[in-house]
């Protein structure tokens, strides 16, 4: 047993290690309901662990590298100097090459001094509450579009932060340590914002490609896509707010994995690949300025009176509807209804007379037909009730029958509204009904509906 | 064969490092390997911890200490990012192994071995990690085979620099 150990040492231990790190990638993945797998957003205490302690070894370095300023551009630049000058004249060339560096370095300073001064009047301007940071460090690798920024917890950051330019939209935090994050970028695999074509207001979803290009995803072939169209959040994430630029459309291809969808290759308006000072949106709160505080302060005091009096006035008219009388009284017969009363002083005005009538003119509609108004014939084609119980052309079987008779009587014409008006008691004379205007479209309310009004149910057993 | 096979004893002896070069070089891999690519706007087409692992499994020829640095230094890249941890552990780990054994049989002084065996373990580190990503664990996975191989290339180029002066810091008995 002994010699099988030693023998198979390395193999065993190989296999050990494996299948340690094959448990370790099991408890880190879970089974979705659609039946694949996914990674689970929030990290295991172990794997935070984990992740804190790789985080704390790398990062410190990683600061001080960026904090010192001494990039690989000018050291190159100061090794070819320095090599070409120190054959002829070193001393010449340690003043150049201090002089060169100095230059570089303030030349570098004057960029960041630019590019925080863009964000600082953007931050000034912008509405919500950011927290300037500065990106410090990558994942390393081309499959995890990820980066660090030099701010954590203990700076007000928290995970699912949206990160920005002024130029545009860059990622969300997806992890955040006491005095650094983790941003994951919107050209990542795993990432995915919901955004929206500005012209076309076509929603999709963002998210990045193998190559680390976003692009919009689960969108249907549309023609009206175009390159250069520009590409803003729709603020339906909750993550990033509505309304900030993303990009512009560079290409549309078809999806190949699913067929009459299309993939919009977006070319992000942020320089993803050259981030140095970044913005965290820390609340979405809207953060206004002293002057615009104030403004705000003036508007809602004047609205108040305004607002108040306003109510006031609504409340007077309501009033004033509730007192004075109504056009027609339900309580009242018909003949005593304002609307027909003679002696009211100030009667409803009437339409003057047509000149020249015709089937549209109001109180020529033909009585006991009210379904077919819409579709009335004219006055001289239309078939006219010789003799009572004949039922006109165009009324259904059961207004023919013998109910469907006193329809046919003048004193059941169709009202303005449809209703069938009617004098008071059986068999009286029908008064002239004031020449209303029958409905826009000829539509009328069907004799049969006219039924739930108790008077005009009167006439129907003479 | 003389010169790929180790028979000789020079080709079978065990290097042996300063500590500090045991302890800085793979933190300056894995400090490099994510500082490096915010220079190269994104174009990460080489693996630093990779190229250490397969120098140290190559000249101490113990594969298990080359894989538990693979292991180390790949668990620590899986913490970098926002995968699944263990994935570039793995990878790694069998990268070690493979170097470890390789070394104890052929002549790893030799710089076109080095330079090919960097190129072909970087092309297996790219597969097994395709192969647990997507098969293993079953998560989605847009792969370019292409970017795989630039960062073969990108590999067997460094190691081309770095393993000179790594085997300058050797201490010969």
């Amino acid at each position: 047993m002994e010699s099988f150990f030693s023998r198979y040492r390395n193999l065993l231990v190989l296999l050990a290690l494996l299948v340690v790190q094959i448990v370790g990638l099991a408890v880190q993945v879970r089974r979705v309901d659609s039946g694949r797998s996914s990674l689970d957003p929030s990290d295991s205490s172990g794997v935070r662990l984990i992740r804190l302690w790789a985080n704390a070894i790398v990062s410190p370095p990683e600061r001080m590298i960026h904090s010192s300023k001494l990039n690989s551009g000018n050291l190159w630049q100061s090794y070819i100097d320095l090599r070409h000058v120190s054959e002829q004249n070193k001393e010449l060339q340690k003043t150049i090459d201090r002089m060169r560096l100095e230059q570089a370095e303030m030349l570098e300073d004057a960029r960041q001094g630019q590019r925080l001064q863009g964000i600082l009047n953007f931050q000034e301007k912008y509405v919500y509450t950011t927290v300037a940071a500065q990106a410090i460090g990558s994942s390393g690798s081309d499959q995890s579009r990820v980066f660090y920024l030099d701010k954590g917890s203990a700076d007000g950051l928290d995970r699912d932060m949206a990160v920005i330019t002024p130029d545009g939209i860059v990622g969300k935090i997806r992890d955040v340590f006491p005095h650094s994050a983790q941003v994951l970028g919107i050209n990542d695999q795993t990432s995915g914002a919901g955004v929206i074509l500005e012209t076309t207001r076509i929603r999709g979803i963002l998210r990045g490609n193998a190559a680390g290009r976003p692009q919009i995803v689960g969108i249907l072939a549309d023609q009206r896509i175009q390159p250069g169209e520009k590409v803003l959040t729709a603020g339906g994430d909750q993550i990033f707010p509505r309304g900030l630029p993303v990009g512009v459309v560079e290409k549309v291809i078809p999806d190949p994995d699913r067929d009459s969808f299309i993939l919009v290759i977006v070319k992000p308006a942020a320089h993803l690949d050259r981030l140095d000072e970044v913005l965290v949106i820390t609340s979405t709160q809207p953060r206004f300025s002293p002057q615009q505080q104030q403004d705000l302060a003036t508007s809602e005091a004047l609205k108040g009176p305004e607002a108040a009096a306003m109510k006031e006035q609504k409340k007077a008219s309501e009033l004033m509807a509730e007192h004075l009388p109504g056009l027609i009284d339900p309580n009242l017969p018909p003949e005593q209804q304002p609307l027909n009363d003679s002696s009211n002083p100030n009667p409803v005005a009437r339409p003057p007379s047509a000149l020249h009538p015709d089937r549209f003119t109001p109180g020529t509609a033909q009585p006991g037909t009210p379904e077919t108004n819409a579709a009335a014939p004219s006055p001289e084609t239309a078939p006219k009730p010789k003799q009572p119980g004949a039922a006109p052309a165009g009324t259904n079987a059961k207004a023919a029958g013998p109910d469907a008779t006193p329809k046919t009587k003048p004193a059941t014409a169709p009202s303005a509204s449809g209703k069938t008006k009617v004098s008071s008691g059986a068999g009286a004379t029908p008064k002239p009904k004031p020449p209303v205007t029958p409905p826009v479209g000829g539509k009328a309310k069907p004799a049969a509906e006219s039924t739930a009004s108790p008077d005009a149910a009167a006439p129907r057993n003479p | 064969m003389p010169v790929l096979a180790g028979n000789s004893r020079r080709d079978l002896e065990v290097h042996s490092y300063p500590l500090l070069v045991y302890a800085l070089a793979p933190l300056a891999a894995l400090v490099l390997q994510a500082w490096l690519p915010r220079l190269l706007h994104g174009y990460v087409w080489f693996d630093l911890p990779l190229v250490i692992t397969i120098y140290f499994a190559l000249g101490r020829r113990s594969p298990i200490q080359g894989m538990f640095l693979g292991g180390g230094l790949g668990l620590f890249e899986d913490a970098l990012t926002h995968h699944a941890i263990g994935v570039n552990g793995i990878a790694k780990t069998v990268a070690g192994f493979l170097a470890a054994s390789v070394g104890v049989h052929i002549d790893v002084e030799n710089q076109t071995i080095r330079v090919l065996l960097n190129f072909f373990l970087s092309l297996l580190c790219s597969g097994i990690y395709l192969f647990i990503y997507r098969y293993l664990l079953g998560l989605e996975l847009d792969w370019s085979w292409l970017t795989e191989l630039f960062k073969a290339i990108g590999n067997s180029l460094i190691a081309i620099v770095l393993f000179p002066l790594l085997d300058r810091t050797r201490i010969d008995d």
